[in-house]
Order: structure tokens, then sequence, then C-alpha cells
């Protein structure tokens, strides 16, 4: 029971990683937080389920499939909605995003109606590793995580763009007397962020199985708390958090019991807000 | 600024000349209301008492949104704990409406002050999940109390409003006399609400909203006025959610949901946050919305998100004043 609880809270804190990183980006540039960030988690999920069932495709092409989906998605969001909430007061974007949030889970539900469906696809075979047995699905979420972790860090202290991303974190005026594109760099870092989002929906469908159209609220509320307690645009902060949360939801889900899982992020957000307002690895206030 | 709005209640400390006018509009609509059940038929009579239950949350968040500058998503949270006591209180002992209501309001106000401590401190998006996060537990706690709350099988068969003094009275059973009760509620609510804002706390509460620094430097006790208005806010949805546990007589943890949380949003927002006038159209139109789109139920969640978008970036103020500026043939900017 104990190697369990522990493997399932790093798969599901991985899982939550790659969503919580995008929207510590897209935080880091906007300024705004996302409330829709959950919905390009399911957009990622129902693309791949969308290509498996309709195309035929097999669930290793269903996967680029369902990231162009979204990236175009995003795109056209991020012209008409994220870009306006440059320079405007936090309420905005909250109440925007919102509205993102409704119409995209809505018009999923419009399409594909609002009954769970069985996402067929993915490696779930069992493998035995160091005597601990578990699903090659799992292992690829994990190794996934790690491995666009590292290439975050990569491109947000070594490439041009990473460089951008901090630059408008930081002072956004300044950004625009030197001449950087700030609508540019907002757009590109939404379509990254949401992307990932839906990466991790597409890498996790197989092991959570069912799927529907509200099922992004729930990891959107839950990204809240991760990028709180990581400490907003810090990369691997995220993904410590992100684990730390899947770790104890996963021990009160084995311990005291289903139910209360969900609870767990918003009792852990409200301490850490409350004792250490800037994140579990920073002493600085920053939201 | 754009959200919070105009700051138009700095000038209701000074003789308004359109006071007289704010008035008169009131009571016409009061007098219209009240003349309602003479042409409306039952289902019209029951999206009218929606509207007007959803009213007491949107004041309550109002309050907190638009005069003391705090975003707060725990308001469905105070509704709910409202609608349980309320419920559980005539369960139990079988009193009358008047205190149900008391009782409601009181422990959502409550509950309120300990909850204020640790999110009054935060400012902003903090502030926000936090009181976020208040919903989510509080569902948790109606889902898994089942001792008390039944769990997910809620509430049925709460007593319907008995008015009495004590014992005795008569119970509430027609839409037409529902209706009337929720008409007198929500009037009270409304002059207690002007009354509020109108006096030094809402002064005070107002200073905040525009600049906290400011307001502190000059001697105001920030903190304190932070915490009325939170904790009125949950006294407003509390009443609320008293009033509706009684009339639709069950209640789940469901009430705890975003949709209801969103609802009240798109009212406030929708309608003028900052603003009287602006929160009661907002009620009124969004039930005229949802009913608009029942032939469509589908459509309705997709428009109420359309609606935010659009609300937000075209008409920030809500459409209260394209209302007003209508009517005043394109006066001044003002709102009442």
């Amino acid at each position: 029971m104990l190697t369990d609880a522990v493997v399932n809270g790093i798969t599901a804190g991985s899982v939550y990683a790659l969503v919580a990183v995008g929207m510590t980006i897209i935080f880091g540039v906007l300024r705004a937080i996302n409330f829709a960030h959950g919905e390009f988690y399911m957009l990622g999920t129902f693309g791949a389920w969308w290509g498996i069932e309709t195309l035929d495709l097999p669930y290793i092409v269903s996967i680029p499939l369902a990231l162009i989906i979204v990236a175009a998605i995003a795109l056209a969001v991020g012209v008409l909605v994220m870009k306006r909430l440059i320079d405007q007061p936090f309420q905005i974007g909250i109440v925007a995003t919102l509205g993102v949030s409704l119409v995209l889970q809505n018009v999923i539900i419009l399409i594909f109606g609002g009954a769970y469906k069985m996402f067929d696809g993915g490696w779930i075979e069992p493998v035995e590793i160091l005597g601990i047995s578990l699903s090659e699905q799992r292992i690829l979420i994990v190794v996934a995580a790690l491995v666009i972790f590292g290439l975050l860090e990569l491109m947000v202290h070594r490439t041009r763009f990473g460089k951008t991303i901090r630059a408008v974190s930081q002072n956004i005026e300044a950004c625009k007397v030197v001449g950087v594109n700030v609508p540019v760099v907002v757009i590109g870092t939404f379509v990254l962020g949401c992307t990932l989002a839906a990466l991790s929906g597409v890498l996790t469908a197989p092991v959570t199985v069912s799927l529907y159209g509200g099922m992004g609220t729930s990891i959107t509320v839950k990204t809240f708390a991760i990028i709180v307690m990581g400490g907003v645009g810090n990369v691997s902060g995220t993904l410590f958090a992100a684990w730390i949360l899947g770790l104890m939801e996963s021990f009160v889900a084995s311990y005291l019991g289903l139910q209360f899982r969900d609870a767990v992020a918003f009792t852990a957000l409200i301490v850490v807000l409350t004792l250490l307002p800037g994140g579990l690895f920073s002493k600085r206030e920053r939201f | 600024m754009a959200m919070t709005g105009v700051n138009v209640h700095g000038s209701y400390i000074y003789a308004n000349p359109r006071h007289g006018l704010r008035a008169a509009g009131f009571a016409v609509l009061v007098i219209a209301l009240a003349a309602a059940p003479l042409v409306a038929g039952d289902y019209q009579l029951h999206a009218l008492i929606v509207s007007m239950t959803f009213l007491l949350p949107a004041l309550g968040l109002n309050l907190i949104l638009g005069y003391a500058g705090m975003l707060s998503f725990a308001q469905m949270a105070f509704f709910g704990i409202g609608a349980y006591s309320s419920a559980l209180t005539a369960m139990r002992w079988g009193t009358p409406f008047w205190l149900n209501l008391v009782v409601g309001g009181l422990a959502a106000g409550i509950v309120a002050v300990p909850l204020g401590i640790p999110a009054l401190r935060l400012r902003r998006y903090s502030f926000v999940m936090c009181t976020l996060g208040f919903a989510v537990i509080a569902q948790t706690i109606a889902k898994n109390w089942i001792s008390v709350t039944r769990g997910d099988l809620g509430l049925s068969q709460v007593p319907r409003p008995r008015i009495a003094l004590w014992n005795g009275g008569f119970e509430i059973t027609s839409i037409t006399s529902y209706y009337y009760l929720a008409l007198v509620l929500s009037v009270l609510a409304v002059l207690a609400f002007l009354t509020l804002v109108s006096s030094a706390a809402g002064r005070y509460m107002i200073a905040i909203r525009e600049d906290e620094t400011l307001a502190a430097s000059v001697g105001t006790p920030t903190w304190h006025y932070r915490m009325i208005a939170f904790a009125l806010s949950a006294v407003f949805a509390g009443v609320g959610g008293s009033f509706y546990v009684h009339y639709f007589t069950v209640i789940s943890p469901t009430v705890f949901d975003p949709f209801y949380a969103n609802t009240v949003l798109v009212i406030v927002l929708g309608g003028g946050v900052g603003t009287v006038g602006g929160v009661v159209l907002g009620s009124f139109l969004f039930v005229a919305v949802s009913e608009a789109l029942r032939i469509a139920p589908d459509l309705r969640m997709i428009a109420y998100g359309l609606l935010l978008i659009v609300i937000v970036f075209a008409c920030p103020e809500g459409l209260l004043p394209l209302f007003i500026r209508k009517i005043r043939f394109g006066g001044g900017t003002h709102v009442p």
C-alpha cells in the first residue's frame, strides 16, 4: 500500500506539474491567472480521443494531432482574449478567462455530449521494476515530465525566447522601451503553456480512462494550489510542489478516504498562503 | 480601475440632485413588482422568485467587490452555510421563518470571521484563490459530514416558511405568497445595503478600494472595515441561502458548484459592479437570459461565457450605464 501510494502520488504529481508549469509561465508574462487552463488539458484529452475513435489513428499519432489542435485553439484564444489582458487590472483577467473556460467546456459538451467517454489507447501493460509493478504509461508520464522540465529550464535560461519571457515577467514597460514585441511574447507563451497542459491530458488519458467535458475544472483549481506553493514563475519549484501535492493527495486517498482527496490541494494552499506567502521555495511574496 | 467602476458613491455624501430620481425609480420598480402577480402566471412568478433569491448573494458580492475591492469566490460557500444551518434548525426545532433567516445569516457571518483572519491578510490573486478554496472545502464537508448533512443525498422536505412570532402562525405554500415574501426580503435587503454603503462604514470601504495605503495613512482602520465587508457579504449570502432552502425545500452539496458562483459573478459584473441598481438589473437580466435560453440549455453556459468576455472588454462597468444613458438621452457617465 505504501509503495502504491508513492507511485500513484509521483505519477499524479507529474501530471499536475506539466499543467501547472504552463500556468506559471503564463502568469509570469501576463500577471493573469488563467482560469481556462484546465480546459486545455481537457481539450488535449478530447483531441486524442477524437483521433483514436473517429479517425482510427493509433495512440502515438493521436498525440501530435491533439497537440496541434490545442495549439491552434490556444492561438485563437490568445489573439482574441489574452492579448487584450496586457496592462489590465487583475479582475479583468479572472473574469475573461472564466468566460473562456465556460465557452470551451460547453462547446465540447455541445459537440460530443455530456456523458463520460472511454479512452481506448496507450500502453497500459504492467511491467515489473525493482519489485514494483506499474504500467508502462505511468513510467512514460514521469519520464516525459522530467524531460520536459529539463528542456524548459534550458529554454528559460539559454534561448532568446526564454530570455524574453523572463524579461517580460520582470518589467513589461522596459521591454516595450527596448523594442520587445510584448503581444507576440504573451501569445507565444500562452500557446506554449496551453500545449503543455494538453500534453499532460493526452499522456494521462490512458491511466484515468474516462473523459468528460467538465474534467478540466478540478485540474484548474489544483493548478492554482501548485503554482502558489511552487512560487510563481519558478519552473523547478513547480515540479517539486506538484510532486508534493500528488503525494499528499495519494496518501490522503489511501489512508483517510478518496472523498477527502480534492480538499487536500486547497487546505495546503491556505496553509501555504498564510504561513509562506512566497511559496515553499522562496521568501519573496509574488502574488 | 475599470472593474471597480467609477467612484460615484463619493458624491452621495453631498446633496445629490439625482437622489430623488433614484428613490422614484426604486419606488416605481417596487410597485411594478408588487403588481406583477396580477398579470404574471406561476411560471413567471417562479422565475422572478429565483432572480430575487440570487439578488442576496449578489448584493453581498457587490459589497465586497464593488465597495471593498476584493473579488471573493466564497459567496456561494456562505450561501450554502446559510441554507444548511437554516434548514437544519427548522427541521430539528420547527422554528419560525424569521428565526431561520437570522440563524442562516448569523451562521454565515460567524463562519466568515475566522476564515477572514487568514484570507484578508492576502491581496489580489491570493485572496481570490483562498476564497475559492473555502467553497471547495465547504463542498467537501457537506459531502462527507453525513450524520448532519446526509452527504450527497442532501436534505429534503425542509419545512416551508412559517410566518409567526413563535408558535402557530401560518405556512407559506402558494407561489404568490412566496413571491411577496421574496419581494419583501429583497426590498429590505436593498434598503439595508443602501443604508450601509451610504454610512460612514461604506465610505471607509470605498476609500480602501480606491487606495488602501492612502486610507490607512489618514487613520482608517482598514483591517476592521475589510473584515466588516467580508462578514456582511457573508450575512447577505446566508440570508439568501436561508430563503432559497425554504423555497425549494431541498438542499444538496451541488449548491457549492462553480456554476452558482459564476452566476452570481455574471449578475454583479453584468449589471454593474459598485452600484445597487446594477445588481438588481443584473439579477433580472440573468433570469431573462437563462429563461430565454431554456429552449437551448446547451447554449446557456456558452452564452454566459461569451457574455462575461464581452462585458469585461466592451462595458467593464456593466450594462446599467448603457440603460441609464438610453433613458437620459446621452447624458453623463455617472451611474446611480
